[in-house]
Order: structure tokens, then C-alpha cells, then sequence
């Protein structure tokens, strides 16, 4: 039983948040030394998490159903659940690697991790949303704690310009976001997601009534969250985001932001507008396949490491994209475990894929630092094997080389778009891999085939993110040796995780 | 449960490379001696797995079976039969060689020796995998460890040639990966001996054979997709040029009969003409080309291309003759060149340099090393005697049955050969010994002997006594050659009988 404002489905927010508080309340009490800051912010995202996979727990028990609460704003299900145990480890790991960096700040640290643990805690909630209000609030707190954090190193200009440019974009996304929500909400008469009154059921009711209205406000809603998630043509901000932002931060925003952005993403398409696939799948079809052209070319003429991991977020983006064209079987029902599962592995692996490229681009470029040229990279093979050989591991992953979980999220998601009869898409996607191995490769070559300019000096990661890069190796050898386990949970075998849109798209 | 052999084989490799990778850092000088020790457990197992083999049976031998994935339709599924029995061999012998002969590696020596034994591991499992994405893992994963090899330990232009190799190879694999994809997803299985019971539709064949021709003719080379083959093993360090000509190259024959003969009966048998006439020109491009190179490396490299063009032509005449003697001659090649790139190494490492203008009457000061190239150089020709002769006899036999005109030119191949080989071993080895430099060189020493020893042995083995290698071939190849008959109108010549290829056409008049 559940009451409606059941706690349940908060629990991981609330701990988030008590974290967050304390931490305020210490820094400002106290003046503590960091490791206190580390202590509280590991006890709020470890205990986020463990509530995260109590969610999962209880929803697995019988008689507990997932639902939602607080007015049919929040969901409980297993899909809510799935997203925090992807991003409060997240935001564990984040924190980790960018661990000296925020003692760097001084003072501000406790803010710095502050933010990281909201942003965390909005991204969840984007996700476990159930109500375009609910999901609008929750992407704006996720959204302006990004903000705050890509321009946290006052002192550089570019780190200013970036977050003011992700601001301001960010901000005009939003809009176009929640003009959308008002258009669907003047034609199908809900912000409900789903559930009994709300928008899947109006589309489902009125099958042959679709207002042209409708179809702009979906266009609108897409528009916003493939901002997010740096989609092509809405993908503008994010090589200047990623080159600005401070390196030990830029691997949590830019994983983060593909987590809660797909995962959102996925809840207002297929849970909430999963009726009219026909008029959006052509639209993400298009959106997938020009990410990951554009994404793919303007990665390959990058100077910068950091520019062209962006330029490659978009083709990474594209790639997830192709997910969302879910097939549909004879009875018309749509085969939505498959596509999430495939969605959530490769949203999941490729989080972790970032984080471990950016960490070993912060130790290699200065972790305060915005830049992160090509050049800094010669010869690391010699200066630091360690650090060069998980580089190419991850590099090798994003490039989608088998034995990496890269490969395997790769045939994952396209598999649900051959299925879907979007082969050409697929194809398209394959020939702009292979092209976007030059730029991953560049990297690799510069590391172990030059030599260092001038002064060889020897990076050294710190314990926290030496940590991060070997559970990032070890997570993506694991997963792409072995997948099937964690692709079984993912698809959810018609368990609880698919249950809830399964019945929202019914 | 039987011994699971052929998992062994695959592992071995890489146990060999964690193997390798706990010498201490203090003792570089063991590396290598320790990669070639464990590179002999493969050669070992191989050798069993030939002992063991039954000869005379057509299917599968030694299958593994484990389900991975429940309802994706992927499963560990690995056997072997006679085409692969023999490939497999040859991996394994080729190794050990080639390890021996990279004493010339100092820099990253342990890089090198597991990038070899990965590489090793990589190439066993495509020949023995039997389910689509498993087989494309290994075709994937192979390519890392052969791109660090080029890239890393190459000569001057490495880091060009490493990228124009991957790049080559990866733009295949994408559309080898999209038809796998489309294959597995349509018919609900990725296994292979599942997909055989499957009818694939006429249509979806041609685009299916396309992809999968398309991946398997660059890394053969096919003309027009050679251009990264003399670029890549004339930049590979020795070692990685005896792997890649004797192995990998082979790696795009046996897709090809392994999977678009026999997974695409329809479409193969309406393509002959466009492979037969690609395979033709292949053999007479790559003997002319490799007549004009003045560098005795690209030479070598450019014969591969006539070579496997060869294959190639066999594997298309959809006939026993051909298809065995292609299958023959992928073992042949991968000896013979193998030995002809391990006897350029040997050069370059005592005069650095590959110019044959360079050269001239070495035959005077290292005898044993010119008898060695010779006998190799005749091999490769195909004088009757050595191994190539029975492969490129049984190919020419093969498609004269059903590709007349296309045997005729592809004849022109075998006399181009001895003219660029004979010619090179005439500019090398004999008349004065003018070059100052020259006079000092060193024979053979008792390590390249060795090295050079057991190739030659078979060589000359194959060459008198092909029989055990056929007989393992034969039904396979047989089996192959039921399946096209079976799906289409195609009659496989015989002697004594006329080809048809037009038969086909008249599917639809059957009642």
C-alpha cells in the first residue's frame, strides 16, 4: 500500500538534500576541515543510492505497485529507481575524481559539492517525474546547479563565459520547454504524464482527434530536453560548455546531463507520448542521424581534448537516440523493455565511459584548468603509463570497440532500430563510427606515438580519481565481457522497471 | 562434457599475455623468450586438435555451446571443421615464428609481446566462432593489438599506415556489423548453424552479400580495396608483415566462404562474374605492380594481392577444385609469404635497407640464405614439387570447369610471379657483389634457421603429400558446395560435364 504522499518515492532526494543541508550548516558553523565535507557529501550520495536500490527492493515485493505520490507528480517505479542508482554513484564518483579540485577552493568547496550533490538530486527527480510541471522544476534545479558549477573558477574568463553561455542557452531552452508543456497541456488538457487524466490517456481516448497544437508542443518538448541531452542542431553549448567548465567537474555535467536528460526523455516519449510515435519517431530519427554526422565531423577537426569529447557527446547522443524508435509488434503494442534496457545501458556505460575520460583529462590538464589541448597529451604513454592506458581503454569504449561495454550499448541500441525498420539510420550510424575512430585514435597516437614537447612532466592522479579510473575500467571490461545479467535487469524481462510504461502506453 | 579444446586454444593466447605482462620490469631480456614459450601452448593444442580431428567428416568438430544471452539469440558457439582445422594451424605455427624472429624489437618489448598474444587470441577466435556477434567481436577486437603493432613498432611512416589500416578495416566492419545486425534481429538468433535453417529472402541476400563482401574483399584485399595493404605491410615491423600477409589477410578469404557461400547461396552464385572478374584483375594487377617496385618489401606485399586474388578466383569458381585449392592456397600463401617477409627481415636487419638496388651477388657471401629464398621464391611461383603448385593447380583445374575465360587470364598470374620473384632473386643475389657493405654479411644464423626450418619442411611436405591437408577439406568444402545446389539451380561442374552458371535463371520453370 501507498499512501499519496508516500516518501517512498522521495526517500533518495531526502537524503540527498539532508546531506546538502548539514553540509551548509557545518561549513557555516564550523569551519571544518575537507575530509568532513567528504564525509557528509559520500553519506548523502552512498545513502541516496542505498535508498535508490530499496526502492527497487520494495517495488520487486509483492503487493507494492509502482505508482506515483505527492499528487501523481512524483513516480515510484522501477525506472525512477534505475536512475538513481545511475546517478548517485554518479555524483559519488564525480565528487571523487574531482576531489582536489574542490578542496583547491577553499571555503567555497562545501558549495562546490553542495551543487554537484542538487544537481544530482534535480537529475533524479527529472526523471522520476510524472507530471511536465513536476519534470520542468526538477530540470531547472538540476540545470542552474550545472550552471554554477561549469563557472565555479571565478578567476578564468572562459570558465565565466561558458557558464554564462550555458546560462543563457539553458535558460532559452527551458522556455521553448515549458511553452511546450503549455501547448500539450491546451490540447490534451493534463501535464499528467500518464495515469488515469492524463496525456497518455487523452491520446489514447481520442485516437482520432490530434490537434495540430499537439504536435507543435511535442516538437517544443523534444526541442527542450534534446538540449539537454546536446543533441545536433541543439547542440551549440556544449563544446563551449565542456572547454570552459573546469576539467575536474566537466565529467559529472556532461554524464549527469545525459542521464537525467535520456531518462526524462524517455518518460515524457514513450511513457507519455508513446501514442504517437508515428509523429515523433521520424523526428528523432532525423535528430538522431544529424547528431551523429555533425557531432562526429566537427570532432574530427577539435585541437582541444575537451572540444572534441563534447563534438563526440553529440554523436554519443545520436547513437542513444536511436533507442527511442521503439519497434511495435503485431498487437500494436510497443516494445518498450527492450528499447529502455538499450537505452539505460548505453546512457549507464557511457556515463561512466566520460567520467573516466574526463578524469584522466583533468590529472593531464589541470583540474581547475578550462583548456585541454591535443598537445598536453604527447607522450603521456612514457610520462604516465597508468593514466595513458585507462585513456585508451575509455576512448576505445566510446569508439565502440568490442570487449568494452561500448560495444555492446552500441549493438544494443541499434539492434532497437533495425527493428524498428530505421536500418538506414543504423547504417548511417555505423559509417560515422568508423570515422569517429579517427579522432579517438588521434588521441591514443598523440599519448603513445610523440613525443613530449619540452619539459616532460609526469601526471599523477590523486587517490580519489585514481579510484574512479580503475572502477570505470573494471565496470566497462566487465560489461563488455559479460553484459547479460545487467542487460536482463535492464530490459526487465516485463518486471517492474518496464511494468509502469508498459501499462502508461496501454 | 568433452575437453573444451578450442576454448583452450583461444585462451591460451591470452593467459600467455598475462603470462608475459608479470615479468618483472627488471628483466626486459625475458620477455620475449617467455611470449615464444607460451606462444608454443597454442601450436601444441593445435597440433592435438589436428591429431584429434576426424578426417572425412563434413561438420562441425569440437562444438562448444553456452547460452549467453537467452532472448537476444547470442551464444558462445565456437567448433571447427576442416576449413578452419587447417587455418587455425597455421595461426599457431606462425606465432612462435614470428615471435622468434622479432629480437630486432627493443623499445616496449612487453607491450609487444601482448599486443602479439592478444592479437593471436583475436585471430583464433574469428576462425573458430561460430555464432555472428561473437565472430564479430573477435574480427573487432583483433584490431587493436594489429594497429599498435603497425602504429607502434613500424618503420618511418607507422603512424600513417596503422590509422589507413584500422580505418580500412573499420569502415568494412561498420557495414559488417549493420548486416549482422539486420541478420540476427530479423531472425531472432545471431547463431550460425540457427541462420543456416533460416530462408533468407532473395532480395535481402544481395544487400546481406554486398556488406559482408564488401568487409571480408577489403581485408583480403579484393581490387579495388588493396590501396592499405602496401602501406601497412611494408611499414609493420617484421613480424607484424608475416602475421598480417600470412594470417590476416586469410581472415577475409574464410568469411567469405564461411559466411556469404554459404549464409547467401542465391546472391553468391549470381555474383560470381563481379568477384570472378575483381579476383582476375587482383591477380594480374598485384604481379604487375609487383614487377615495377625497386623495394623488395612492397614487393612481397604487392604479390599477396595477386595471391590471394587466387583465392579469391577459387573460392568463386564454386567447384570441389576450387574451393579447395583456395583454401589450399590460403595456407600455401600464408606459409610462403610468411617465410618470404621473415627472409626480408632478415636483410633489412643487416643492411637496413630493402632497395634491390642495393644489392647484388649475395648468392657469394650468403649461400644458405639465397638457397632458402630461392626454394621459398619457387614455392610461391608454384613449381611442381612445393605447396604452392597443388593450390594454384587445384584453383586454375577448379575454375576452368566453370570459368573458362577467367582461368585463361588469371594463368597470366603464375607466369608474372616468377618473373618479379626470379627477377628480384636475380637483381639480389647474383652477378658481381659490387656494394662494399655487402661483402661483410653474415649467413644465416642458427636462430633463423630454425625459424625458417619447420616452414620449409612443410613446404615441401604439402607440396609432395597434399592428401591429409585435402582430405580434411573436402567435406567441408562439399558440404558447402550441397548447400548452393540445394538452394539454387546451380549444378557444380564436374569434369566431363559443361558448366551452366545461366541455370540458375530458370528458377521459377521447376514445378
Amino acid at each position: 500500500m501507498m499512501g499519496d504522499l508516500s516518501f517512498v518515492a522521495v526517500a533518495p532526494e531526502v537524503a540527498i538534500t539532508s546531506a546538502v543541508v548539514l553540509l551548509l550548516m557545518v561549513e557555516v558553523s564550523m569551519h571544518p576541515r575537507p575530509w568532513v565535507w567528504g564525509l557528509v557529501a559520500g553519506a548523502g550520495a552512498a545513502s541516496a543510492t542505498a535508498l535508490a536500490g530499496w526502492q527497487w527492493y520494495w517495488l520487486s515485493q509483492a503487493g507494492n505497485d509502482a505508482g506515483t505520490s505527492f499528487h501523481g507528480m512524483i513516480a515510484l517505479d522501477g525506472f525512477g529507481a534505475l536512475a538513481g542508482l545511475v546517478m548517485f554513484p554518479l555524483v559519488g564518483f564525480g565528487l571523487m575524481g574531482s576531489w582536489r579540485l574542490a578542496v583547491k577552493q577553499g571555503r567555497r568547496g562545501a558549495e562546490f559539492i553542495t551543487l554537484a550533490l542538487l544537481a544530482a538530486a534535480g537529475g533524479h527527480l527529472m526523471a522520476a517525474s510524472a507530471n511536465l510541471i513536476m519534470l520542468f522544476v526538477s530540470l531547472e534545479v538540476f540545470s542552474i546547479s550545472l550552471y554554477v558549477l561549469v563557472g565555479f573558477t571565478r578567476d578564468r574568463v572562459d570558465a565565466d563565459e561558458a557558464a554564462l553561455k550555458y546560462f543563457l542557452l539553458g535558460a532559452f531552452a527551458s522556455a521553448v520547454f515549458l511553452y511546450g508543456v503549455a501547448l500539450v497541456f491546451a490540447s490534451t488538457g493534463s501535464t499528467s504524464i500518464y495515469g488515469a487524466g492524463g496525456i497518455a490517456a487523452y491520446l489514447r481516448r481520442m485516437a482520432l482527434f490530434r490537434p495540430a497544437l499537439l504536435l507543435v508542443g511535442i516538437a517544443l518538448l523534444l526541442v527542450g530536453l534534446a538540449f539537454k541531452v546536446s543533441a545536433a542542431p541543439f547542440h551549440v553549448w556544449a563544446p563551449d560548455v565542456y572547454q570552459g567548465a573546469p576539467s575536474g567537474i566537466t565529467g559529472f555535467v556532461a554524464a549527469a546531463a545525459k542521464v537525467a536528460g535520456f531518462a526524462a526523455l524517455a518518460r515524457v516519449l514513450i511513457a507519455g507520448l508513446g501514442w504517437q510515435i508515428n509523429d515523433w519517431a521520424p523526428a528523432v530519427a532525423a535528430i538522431a542521424a544529424v547528431s551523429a554526422v555533425v557531432g562526429t565531423l566537427f570532432a574530427i577537426v577539435q585541437e582541444d581534448v575537451k572540444r572534441m569529447l563534447a563534438y563526440s557527446s553529440v554523436a554519443h547522443a545520436g547513437f542513444i537516440l536511436s533507442a527511442f524508435l521503439v519497434a511495435m509488434d503485431a498487437d500494436g503494442v510497443l516494445n518498450v523493455g527492450d528499447a529502455t534496457g538499450a537505452m539505460w545501458f548505453y546512457v549507464a556505460t557511457y556515463a561512466i565511459q566520460v567520467m573516466g575520460a574526463f578524469t584522466v583529462v583533468a590529472v593531464v590538464a589541470g583540474d581547475a584548468e578550462g583548456r585541454a589541448p591535443l598537445d598536453r597529451f604527447n607522450g603521456l604513454g612514457r610520462r604516465s603509463p597508468w593514466l595513458a592506458a585507462a585513456m585508451t581503454f575509455m576512448l576505445l569504449a566510446m569508439a565502440g570497440i568490442p570487449v568494452t561495454a561500448g560495444f555492446v550499448g552500441k549493438v544494443a541500441v541499434f539492434s532497437i532500430a533495425v527493428e524498428a525498420g530505421y536500418l538506414w539510420l543504423v547504417i548511417v550510424a555505423l559509417v560515422v563510427t568508423v570515422a569517429g575512430l579517427f579522432f579517438y585514435l588521434r588521441v591514443i597516437v598523440r599519448m603513445y606515438m610523440e613525443e613530449p614537447d619540452g619539459e616532460p612532466e609526469v601526471a599523477r592522479a590523486g587517490l580519489g580519481a585514481q579510484a574512479v579510473l580503475v572502477l570505470a575500467s573494471a565496470a566497462t571490461l566487465v560489461l563488455g565481457v559479460y553484459p547479460w545479467p545487467l542487460l536482463r535487469v535492464l530490459r526487465g524481462d516485463a518486471t517492474l522497471l518496464v511494468e509502469a510504461l508498459r501499462r502508461a502506453v496501454l | 562434457m568433452d575437453f573444451p579444446i578450442l576454448s583452450v586454444v583461444i585462451v591460451l593466447p591470452v593467459a600467455g599475455a598475462a603470462a608475459v605482462a608479470l615479468v618483472p620490469r627488471t628483466r626486459p631480456q625475458l620477455v620475449l623468450p617467455v611470449a615464444v614459450a607460451v606462444s608454443a601452448l597454442p601450436l601444441g593444442a593445435a597440433g592435438w586438435l589436428l591429431w584429434q580431428f576426424e578426417s572425412g567428416v563434413a561438420d562441425f568438430q569440437f562444438v562448444e555451446q553456452h547460452g549467453l544471452s537467452g532472448a537476444w539469440g547470442v551464444s558462445y558457439h565456437i567448433g571447427v571443421d576442416g576449413i578452419s582445422l587447417l587455418l587455425v594451424a597455421l595461426t599457431a605455427l606462425l606465432f612462435p615464428i614470428s615471435l622468434l624472429a622479432s629480437t630486432s624489437i627493443t623499445e616496449r618489448v612487453k607491450a609487444y609481446a601482448i599486443s602479439m598474444l592478444l592479437l593471436e587470441a583475436g585471430i583464433l577466435g574469428v576462425f573458430l566462432s561460430l555464432d555472428l556477434i561473437v565472430f564479430f567481436v573477435f574480427w573487432e577486437v583483433m584490431l587493436v593489438p594489429m594497429y599498435f603493432i603497425i602504429g607502434l613498432w613500424g618503420g618511418e611512416r607507422r603512424v600513417y599506415a596503422a590509422l589507413k589500416f584500422f580505418l580500412f578495416t573499420a569502415f568494412g566492419s561498420a557495414l559488417l556489423l549493420a548486416g549482422i545486425l539486420w541478420l540476427g534481429v530479423s531472425n531472432g538468433t545471431f547463431d550460425f548453424m540457427a541462420l543456416l535453417g533460416k530462408g533468407i529472402p532473395r532480395t535481402a541476400q544481395f544487400w546481406l552479400f554486398g556488406a559482408f563482401a564488401l568487409s571480408f574483399g577489403i581485408k583480403v584485399p579484393i581490387f579495388p580495396f588493396h590501396t592499405w595493404l602496401p602501406d601497412a605491410h611494408v611499414e609493420a615491423p617484421t613480424a607484424g608483415s608475416v602475421i598480417l600477409a600470412g594470417i590476416l589477410l586469410k581472415l577475409g578469404a574464410y568469411g567469405l566462404i564461411r559466411f556469404n557461400l554459404t549464409l547467401f547461396p542465391e546472391a553468391s552464385v549470381d555474383l560470381v562474374p563481379v568477384l570472378a572478374v575483381l579476383a582476375v584483375i587482383g591477380i594480374v594487377y598485384g604481379a604487375v605492380v609487383a614487377i615495377a617496385q625497386s623495394d623488395i618489401k612492397r614487393l612481397v606485399a604487392y604479390s599477396s594481392v595477386s595471391h590471394l586474388g587466387f583465392v579469391v578466383l577459387g573460392i568463386f569458381a564454386l567447384t570441389t577444385q576450387g574451393l579447395q585449392g583456395g583454401v589450399l592456397q590460403m595456407v600455401n600463401h600464408g606459409l610462403t609469404t610468411g617465410a618470404l617477409f621473415l627472409l626480408v627481415g632478415m636483410l633489412y636487419e643487416r643492411r637496413h635497407t630493402r632497395q634491390m638496388a642495393e644489392f647484388g651477388g649475395l648468392a657469394a657471401v650468403m649461400p644458405l640464405y639465397a638457397g632458402a629464398f630461392l626454394f621459398i621464391a619457387l614455392a610461391s611461383i608454384g613449381l611442381p614439387g612445393l605447396n604452392g603448385f597443388v593450390g594454384e593447380f587445384l584453383v586454375l583445374l577448379g575454375s576452368f570447369l566453370s570459368l573458362r575465360w577467367y582461368a585463361a587470364v588469371a594463368v597470366l598470374g603464375v607466369v608474372l610471379a616468377a618473373v618479379y620473384l626470379l627477377w628480384a632473386y636475380q637483381r639480389v643475389f647474383t652477378g658481381p657483389l659490387a656494394v662494399e657493405e655487402n661483402k661483410g654479411l653474415a649467413d644465416l644464423g642458427f636462430r633463423e634457421i630454425a625459424l625458417l626450418a619447420p616452414i620449409v619442411l612443410l613446404v615441401l611436405f604439402l607440396g609432395l603429400y597434399p592428401k591429409p591437408a585435402l582430405d580434411r577439406i573436402e567435406p567441408s568444402v562439399g558440404v558447402i558446395l550441397d548447400r548452393i545446389e540445394h538452394a539454387t539451380d546451380y549444378q557444380v561442374p564436374e569434369y566431363g560435364i559443361e558448366a551452366d552458371l545461366d541455370a540458375h535463371v530458370h528458377v521459377g520453370a521447376e514445378p
